[in-house]
């Protein structure tokens, strides 16, 4: 099943926004999404309240995205992250990378 | 970028793209636009890729390899735009079914890849697997291998200062009492390591951990109707890939993540990894046993043969992996190297050893190649290598396993002797001055260092320690074999009941020995193990050998840390004491006196310097001294009276030289408490010493 995307910007954030889930199956189409979006101009929140699972390899897109935005010095939010996912990510090492938010409206 | 030549397929076979591969690594490897797969086979006569989606009972893709693909005796191949996330493989190979030849092939069986390093199949503990009509129970998969370390690597702690605690990971959180959020899992370990970072150890020794079936040879109870298992696990399915089921992500396949993430948690608490490996045997048993891998793939490689074809049993478990065959040699190098570079892992202990010291045939060799290899691989080089140097075909050889300067030993004879002598057996001082120092009868002429020593009461197999002091006899009904199984030679004391008891002066007893066990322990030169949860008294009912036994009577009750506090202060508060002594912790059996002018090692009795060596002697008391490592702090001395005799004895104590006074660290005897927190300066040159109770003395 493919990913709905989409961007919009909100004050100094350009908030990407995800629908679906992320695995092996989609997860190329997020990164070229993210590669076309994140270009150093803006903050990136990535929404993903509506995203009910992320693979191993959904997490590495993920990863690979803070490394991007780390390079380009600009800060990254997680947004609405499902509870599941959190608990996947803290067992496995993922989660301390990234500052979550627990929706759009708490974004600074 | 510039494509790559070989990112685009050359043949087609079965509608997949293809394109010839590379034989090293073996296994699979991940390519450009595709994955490489590679496997060994001397007497295969021709090799299938067989593809499935994940969880499917059918085959999706089965791509023959064509002779071209092959090199030697590998055939390697590169598949493009696989979902490898998705992907489940093994292979058929086809041969001669000649077991007199040692031959097995079956074109039927799909057989797992050996080097995979994801393994699904029993994806989580104890659910059962679909027995009619799953083909492939154990299904290779592809590995994410880009895990973020941060800056972490192996600890490279000395050996000497190892304080090693051996812990299954299913058993050490399982219990509602560890009250985890994730029981029974890596994930779940990493929430003790407060805990285990409170107590102190350096060291965590993680029973097998590779994958294998809970299901093999899992029966029930003829009795009681419960269900047994392969609990234990030292019976590998497969040498690269983490168990799953220890994973609380298990079910979605990120088992590798959760490992490494719960190494990078323990080195970062200070903790090294040490990992129980399992190399003597497989889990396909003998030829009753199921075609998995290696049997299907060249079994007269990997199996010790008899002449007719049948399997050596130096394991007791069916077969014996042929350890010192060029081939197998490779393959365990390549998994321990995995385990030391993409797992971080700190050490290795070799369950029975010894079977990787014989040659094709059974014999010892005098110069094994394998344990030749592993002491100077490069990769391995900072690694702790420790052997259990026996196995159940006869061959002992604590004292004398093949070590080439690198190897450590589970000394067998240390438990023995040790063991003895808490319980007051006669006979036992002069060998008990042996192993405190760290076995010199057994080290020092080849060279050899206490460190090689790894010192236990207890471990995984045989009686806790609350058992060693609660039981004269097995008690193994729990087992299902009518008390048959387990050793017998436990060298253990019930202190006057046997099993659970109400009696005060029983119950205090068996608790100053456990105390005396750990006093002597951590007061031994050489490396100190012990069993989770021993720290507070944990019991198994008297079972020496719960290898099957999955519920509250193998897993850790946490609640035993609340009502057997005072045990788990003094475990505490002794690993503390032996990190502040330098003189426990000396790695060389020179005799050389410290700047003070005593020797390293002395033996004494109720009189200083006269040691009392007759057979009916109880009592013994060491002082070891050393030289601080930062000179200006001194020289460090302790001085230990161990008097395991069923009397009270006034003990005087050596003299010091002038400005040095003794102080009471510990005296297990003292019903106010055996923590003597200020150490208090003693008022004279002696003191009782009460009936079997060890006092620690330091100036």
């Amino acid at each position: 099943m493919a990913l709905e995307l989409s961007s919009a910007i909100s004050s100094q954030w350009k908030v990407i926004s995800v629908v679906g889930q992320v695995d092996s199956k989609s997860s190329n189409d997020l990164r070229d999404y993210l590669q076309a979006e994140v270009n150093g101009a803006h903050a990136v929140a990535l929404e993903l309240s509506q995203v009910p699972f992320m693979s191993s390899a959904g997490l590495r897109t993920l990863l690979t995205l803070y490394r991007q935005t780390q390079s380009l010095g600009v800060p990254l939010a997680l947004v609405g992250l499902q509870t599941p996912i959190v608990d996947t990510m803290k067992i496995t090492g993922f989660y301390q990378h990234f500052t979550v938010y627990a929706s759009l409206e708490e974004l600074p | 970028m510039l494509d790559r030549i070989d990112s685009l397929p050359t043949v087609e076979i079965a509608g997949f793209k293809v394109r010839p591969g590379k034989p090293l690594p073996f296994g699979v490897s991940h390519f450009p636009n595709g994955l490489n797969f590679s496997i060994y086979t001397s007497a295969g006569t021709s090799c299938t890729l067989v593809l499935f989606r994940r969880g499917e009972l059918e085959p999706f893709a089965e791509i023959d390899f064509p002779a071209a693909f092959r090199i030697g005796d590998v055939y390697c191949m590169v598949v493009f735009d696989l979902d490898y996330e998705d992907l489940e493989y093994g292979f058929r190979i086809d041969g001669p079914f000649d077991p007199s030849r040692g031959h097995r092939f079956d074109r039927n069986a799909i057989l797992m890849d050996p080097y995979s390093r994801l393994i699904s199949g029993r994806d989580v503990w104890g659910v059962q697997p679909d027995w009619e009509n799953q083909k492939y129970h154990y299904r290779s998969r592809v590995s994410f291998d880009d895990f973020d370390w941060e800056g972490d690597r192996p600890l490279e702690k000395k050996p000497e200062d190892l304080i090693i605690y051996e812990t299954h990971v299913r058993g050490f959180t399982k219990s509602e009492t560890a009250g985890v959020k994730h029981p029974g899992t890596y994930a779940g370990l990493v929430e003790k390591i407060p805990y285990l970072k409170s107590l102190g150890v350096t060291a965590i020794e993680l029973m097998p951990i590779f994958e294998f079936d809970e299901f093999e040879n899992a029966r029930i109870h003829p009795h009681t109707g419960e269900q047994l298992y392969n609990y234990w696990g030292y019976s590998t399915l497969g040498f690269f890939a983490p168990k799953a089921a220890f994973a609380a992500t298990g079910g979605f396949g990120m088992q590798v993540d959760e490992l490494k993430q719960m190494v990078k948690q323990l080195h970062a608490a200070d903790i090294e990894v040490i990992l129980d490996v399992v190399f003597n045997h497989t889990a396909e048993g003998n030829e009753h046993g199921p075609t998995l891998c290696f049997k299907g793939l060249d079994n007269r490689v990997y199996y010790m043969l008899t002449p007719e074809g049948y399997y050596f049993n130096f394991s007791g478990t069916g077969n014996t992996l042929n350890c010192n065959n060029p081939v197998v040699r490779s393959l365990v190098l390549d998994c321990l190297r995995y385990w030391a570079s993409e797992y971080h892992i700190d050490g290795f202990r070799f369950d029975l050893a010894t079977i990787l010291g014989r040659d094709p045939w059974g014999a010892p060799l005098s110069n094994p190649p394998l344990l030749e290899s592993l002491a100077f691989d490069p990769i391995l080089s900072s690694c702790k290598l420790i052997a259990e140097a026996w196995d159940a075909g006869g061959l002992y050889q604590v004292g004398s396993f093949p070590a080439f300067g690198r190897w450590g030993e589970w000394n067998g004879r240390y438990r023995d002797c040790a063991r003895r002598f808490l319980k007051g057996d006669a006979a036992q001082v002069g060998e008990m001055a042996q192993r405190l120092q760290g076995s010199p009868d057994l080290y020092q002429a080849s060279g050899r260092s206490p460190a090689t020593s790894v010192n236990f009461f207890t471990c995984h197999d045989g009686f806790t320690l609350a058992d060693l002091v609660s039981f004269n006899g097995k008690h193994n009904y729990a087992n299902g074999e009518d008390n048959r199984d387990g050793g017998d030679d436990n060298h253990s004391w019930n202190c006057g009941a046997e099993g659970w008891s109400d009696d005060p002066a029983v119950l205090a007893l068996r608790q100053r020995q456990m105390m005396n066990a750990f006093a002597i322990l951590l007061c031994s030169r050489g490396v100190p193990l012990f069993v989770m949860g021993d720290e507070f008294g944990r019991s198994q009912h008297g079972n020496n050998n719960a290898y099957c036994i999955d519920s509250d009577l193998t897993w850790v009750n946490w609640d035993l840390l609340q009502s057997n506090q005072s045990l788990q202060q003094f475990v505490a508060a002794l690993i503390d004491f032996r990190k502040r002594h330098p003189a426990l912790r000396v790695n060389n059996f020179l005799d050389s006196a410290c700047a003070l002018g005593l020797p390293s090692a002395s033996f004494h009795g109720p009189s200083p310097w006269r040691p009392d060596w007759s057979s009916e002697s109880r009592q013994l008391a060491w002082m070891f001294c050393a030289d601080q490592p930062d000179s200006h702090l001194g020289v460090d001395v302790v001085y230990v009276i161990a008097n395991m005799a069923h009397r009270a004895s006034w003990f005087e104590c050596p003299a010091l030289p002038d400005g040095l006074s003794w102080k009471l660290a510990f005296n297990t005897g003292d019903p106010s408490g055996a923590i003597l927190s200020a150490e208090q300066p003693m008022d004279n040159q002696g003191l009782l010493v009460g009936e079997r109770s060890v006092i620690i003395l330091t100036t």
